[in-house]
């Protein structure tokens, strides 16, 4: 079969790292990237177990192709300042400001995008309520049928 | 360290600052130096425990992957608990491991080690020793944990027959922290915990 997380593309990366923004005025300004966020990518089978590609198990691959499959069909948006909305992203615990890239778990928390993604390649669990969200998204689809 | 990471412990920081647990001295998180990466954690001995009324003092070191992956917490404070190394004060706690969620915070981590100390769980046992104790004689595991905690952690209750047998041992010119280990692990029986340290 082949090995579909060998040779890693820009798009990859930026499903982990969600950095798919053009400018790279914003993370000029964070000085040199920590040693997670180097050029290969650190792939996270379960949490606390940090592997480059070529350390992972087959079974491991798949896994993490599914997972990157998965996070993609999550809806992101961009926070339009509805205050309605909850206010503030619980992993970073920063606040949400207008123009923000956010994405939205099936159990209706949201969060950036770019820190969501970052825990959802280690747990797919939302961070809040800690429910399942391929469990979640499973339902989601039944019901839609 | 990332950027994230710094960020969030500062945050944090104020809201265990504010919060009600601080205001009523059952919890409390320090900067050890400037650098947010290593704080000093303490929490108050929770009542109706052994531990009540006794201050347990918390090393707490951020991974810069934080808060991906779950601060490193142990006792500094020397504690006699089925989950928590008698030696090395190692904590054997879920969250701290595999059930970490990045929404969870210091404030949580200190409420829960709280409610371990309230509640252990001796089937999943950090310390072999103290878990099979308080399995087998739970009274001997009340008091003997009561007796650290007048000790190591200044709680109040004390328990006068146990400080005998280890101002006995250290009469005799052992080391009194090993007599106490000693006699902990040998249920107080005198003799027994002799034989340990000499042999």
């Amino acid at each position: 079969m082949g090995n579909c997380l060998n040779t890693p593309t820009a798009d990859d990366i930026s499903l982990l790292r969600g950095s798919d923004s053009q400018d790279g005025s914003e993370t000029a300004n964070l000085g040199p990237p920590p040693p997670y966020q180097e050029s290969v990518p650190i792939y996270h089978p379960s949490p606390n177990v940090s592997r480059t590609v070529t350390q992972l198990t087959e079974e491991e691959q798949i896994k993490i192709a599914k997972r990157l499959g998965l996070i993609q069909h999550l809806p992101t948006g961009v926070h339009d300042g509805c205050c309605k909305k909850t206010k503030e992203c619980v992993i970073c615990m920063g606040e949400f400001i207008l123009g923000d890239r956010l994405r939205y778990l099936p159990c209706m928390h949201s969060f950036h995008k770019d820190c969501i993604d970052d825990w959802l390649m280690r747990s797919f669990t939302c961070p809040s309520c800690m429910e399942p969200v391929d469990a979640a998204l499973l339902t989601t689809y039944e019901t839609n049928n | 360290m990332a950027n994230i990471a710094v960020a969030r412990i500062k945050r944090e920081f104020k809201e265990v600052v504010k919060s009600e647990e601080v205001a009523k001295c059952h919890i409390k998180v320090e900067l050890v130096d400037d650098s947010f990466t290593s704080l000093r954690g303490e929490i108050l001995g929770p009542p109706d425990t052994p531990y009540e009324g006794g201050t347990f003092i918390l090393d707490i070191r951020i991974p810069e992957t934080y808060p991906f992956n779950p601060p490193k917490v142990q006792f500094l404070t020397k504690i006699w608990h089925p989950n928590i190394s008698s030696v090395t004060g190692a904590i054997c706690l879920d969250i701290l491991k595999d059930q970490w969620a990045a929404a969870m915070t210091l404030r949580t981590v200190l409420l829960s080690l709280q409610a371990l100390l309230a509640a252990p769980e001796p089937d999943d046992p950090q310390d072999a020793v103290v878990a099979r104790q308080y399995k087998e004689t739970s009274d001997i595991f009340s008091q003997t944990a009561r007796h650290w905690a007048s000790n190591y952690a200044s709680a109040p209750h004390r328990e006068p027959v146990m400080d005998d047998k280890v101002a006995q041992l250290k009469n005799m010119g052992f080391d009194e922290h090993k007599a106490r280990v000693a006699l902990s692990t040998h249920n107080w029986d005198i003799e027994q915990a002799m034989e340990n340290i000499l042999s």
